[in-house]
């Protein structure tokens, strides 16, 4: 028997609030956060986004940093995350404990790089703001904020970042290289992944409907959000009552396109099943899925069907809460633990915003909320380049 | 048309990075995707910004863009029918 | 039970070498990488559509699997761990050059796969079939310490048999990849995986 990992805290930024209670208020009511483009400076208008409502400049106020700073929005977002989780988790504590950093972003600091680029491949200036937007350095800058962390890594694996870096966090503390694990992610929209997933032809211009049979594509989104990982021993240490326990992870590869999924969701499956078997638990246990559920074509068909080979005829409800926040790509699986922390906590299901016909391949239809008491629940994160990760979340008692 | 066609292939060549392959070992008639030139998903829509950037073509759907694609030809006639440049 | 490296390799601009031994690339006109994807009669035409960086992996890992008859068998214990400094840096610039003038705003969708630094992990796996793990690490340096720390977390579950770990970083001036396929053993003739190892072999390839 593995030692049970626990989540002490967590901490969230998204389209639809900031911090945990906004984010609870917003799921119960219903209310998305899915509107025109009004932060972000760029002509393509037409489509519809995920914002963090705030401003670089409020955020700045609200941390207490200097606002003509080099700091990105990514890291903005990613120290209000961490700070929430750190503060609910009564860090930093009398000391001693090791406390290591865990990052996932992609895209990093590329909004200043777009405000103050300097084209490095002709020329070799190589400024602070485009130095800043290296994405491991965002993961510094929330560090050095907190100045409270003995290790920081930043993991880079598209949309499962954030959900890759939890799990990496349950590993280190399986192994013992840390006491406590901040893991998470964090990730703004910029001008340069809109065009992308513009080009590649996926984004909807009207709000998403994830698992819809008439679904567009998806909306950007953008945030942050971080879960503090330790273990019981440590937990009961530092005298803070654990929220739950994080029973199960894996990640697999689909190994079959360097973006779309394959057609019956190979990685998606063995992450499911991996995940499962990592906590021990049969698929009939699992009373919620927060699924991955983007709203493009290919992936809710491919997640859909991986969720019938694991699941077979008892589908527990499945939920997108993209049709709420966007997809907040590298941060998408850190928001969406907290999520799915809050409905194990909270005894409800997030409704799949915006569903009104069933896809026609699929048994099941997406849920529409509502009160339970789900004893575990299973958050589902892919990735560009097939990289599939699925947690699992479960009530301590 | 020949011409065109001639240059299609090139440019196809030079944007999909067809580095093994020389222009008359596409046929006008064979299929862009599936077998032969083993094309995907990320090349059809490669092909979707050639068609806007060299010949002024807006494509908004990647359906249309599949029944375009179905040969060199049929690449071909669209573009004679619809160049804007 | 300990951790050795079975196989490793390691490529740069300008030399090549499998388990310490030079690959032979001929002069010529062509790049390096490309000249030694002919070198090795790689047959794998998507070779062409990759970015530096995955050009590098993708490369380092066929000098891994050449050869092995069971190679293109689908997979799920074996890992693919990628660390290096610079991420996607170099595709990043190439992309954001399509975005950049209001005239000419041509975004490439095949040079918008590349900005995620991962996608070398997807085109290892995909051409090896490989449905393990898959991640990417970006450090602040190369820290041997780090691929050892996190091989040895990927052997925790009960899935994975091999670990395949690099270090592959292309930005600039610094463009290379050391690659190990990484497995249990426990007979004292094998190379441990450790920092000491990781030190040395790398040192071996970068002096060709």
């Amino acid at each position: 028997m593995q030692e049970e990992i626990f989540v002490t805290g967590a901490g969230v930024i998204s389209a639809i609030g900031l911090g945990r209670q906004a984010t609870l208020a917003a799921l119960r009511e219903g209310r998305d956060g899915i509107a025109p483009v009004r932060y972000l400076k760029t002509s393509r208008v037409e489509f519809p986004v995920g914002e963090v409502k705030f401003s670089n400049e409020e955020m700045c106020r609200l941390l207490g940093v200097p606002e003509a700073g080099v700091t990105t929005r990514t890291s903005l977002m990613g120290m209000i995350a961490a700070r929430e989780a750190l503060e609910q988790a009564r860090l930093p504590g009398d000391g001693g404990e090791r406390v290591a950093l865990i990052s996932g972003t992609t895209v990093g600091g590329m909004d200043k790089s777009e405000q103050y680029y300097l084209d490095f491949l002709e020329n070799d200036s190589r400024n602070e703001y485009i130095s800043a937007h290296d994405c491991g350095a965002c993961t510094e800058m929330i560090a050095d904020y907190f100045g409270l962390f003995s290790m920081v890594e930043t993991i880079s694996t598209a949309c499962s970042s954030a959900a890759n870096a939890i799990m990496t966090g349950a590993l280190l503390l399986r192994a013992g290289r840390a006491d406590v694990v901040v893991a998470g992610g964090s990730e703004c929209i910029t001008k340069f992944h809109l065009n992308g997933f513009n080009t590649l032809m996926i984004l909807d211009r009207e709000p998403c409907r994830p698992f819809d049979a008439g679904r567009a594509g998806l909306n950007l989104g953008e945030g942050a959000a971080y879960l503090v990982l330790e273990s019981g021993a440590s937990a009961r240490r530092r005298g803070v009552v654990p929220l739950c326990r994080l029973s199960g992870y894996a990640n697999a590869s689909d190994a079959f396109h360097q973006t779309a999924s394959s057609p019956g969701g190979d990685g998606a499956y063995l992450s499911m099943t991996g995940a499962l078997a990592t906590a021990g638990l049969a698929p009939g246990e699992i009373g919620y899925i927060n699924a991955h559920g983007t709203g493009t074509v290919n992936n809710d068909l491919s997640e859909g069907l991986a969720i019938q080979r694991v699941f077979g005829e008892r589908v527990p409800p499945v939920s997108s809460t993209k049709a709420f926040t966007g997809h907040a790509t590298s941060a998408a699986g850190g928001v969406e633990a907290v999520i799915s922390i809050l409905a194990l906590r909270h005894g409800f299901i997030p409704p799949n915003l915006r569903f009104s016909t069933p896809m026609p391949e699929l048994s099941f239809a997406p849920a529409a909320g509502g009160s339970a008491a789900p004893r575990h629940v299973l958050s589902n994160s892919f990735g560009f380049g097939g990289n599939d990760t699925s947690l699992i979340f479960s009530k301590t008692d | 048309m020949d011409e065109l066609i001639l240059n299609l292939k090139r440019e196809i060549i030079e944007v999909l990075n067809l580095e093994e392959v020389k222009p008359e070992e596409i046929e006008d008639d064979a299929p862009l995707f599936g077998e032969g030139l083993g094309l995907d998903s990320i090349d059809a829509l490669e092909l979707i910004v050639l068609m806007e950037k060299n010949y002024g073509i807006k494509l908004s759907d990647p359906a249309q863009g599949r029944e375009l694609f179905k040969s060199i030809r049929v690449m071909a006639t669209y573009i004679r029918d619809n160049r804007k440049k | 039970m300990g951790l050795v490296i079975r196989k490793y390799s390691y490529i740069n601009d300008r030399v090549a070498s499998v388990d310490g031994r030079a690959i032979p690339v001929p002069a010529g006109e062509e790049k390096f990488l490309t000249a030694l994807y002919r070198a090795r009669r790689v047959d794998y035409p998507r070779f062409f559509k990759m970015d530096a960086l995955s050009k590098l992996g993708f490369l380092a890992s066929e000098l891994i699997f050449e050869g092995d008859a069971s190679r293109f068998t689908p997979r799920d214990h074996v890992a693919i761990l990628c660390f290096n400094r610079s991420s996607s840096l170099e595709s990043d610039a190439a992309y954001q050059a399509t975005i950049r003038h209001g005239e000419e705003y041509f975004p490439s969708p095949s040079l918008f796969v590349y900005t995620l630094p991962n996608i070398v992990t997807a085109e290892i796996a995909i051409r090896n079939r490989l449905h393990g793990e898959t991640a990417f690490y970006v450090l602040e340096r190369f820290d041997p310490r780090a691929l050892v720390g996190r091989v040895g977390e990927a052997f925790q579950d009960a899935a994975t048999r091999a670990v395949l770990v690099a270090w592959v970083e292309s930005f600039r001036d610094s463009r290379e990849v050391f690659m190990m396929l990484v497995e249990k053993n426990d007979t004292i003739f094998d190379l441990p995986f450790s920092v000491e190892s990781i030190v040395e072999l790398l040192n071996r390839g970068r002096n060709g």
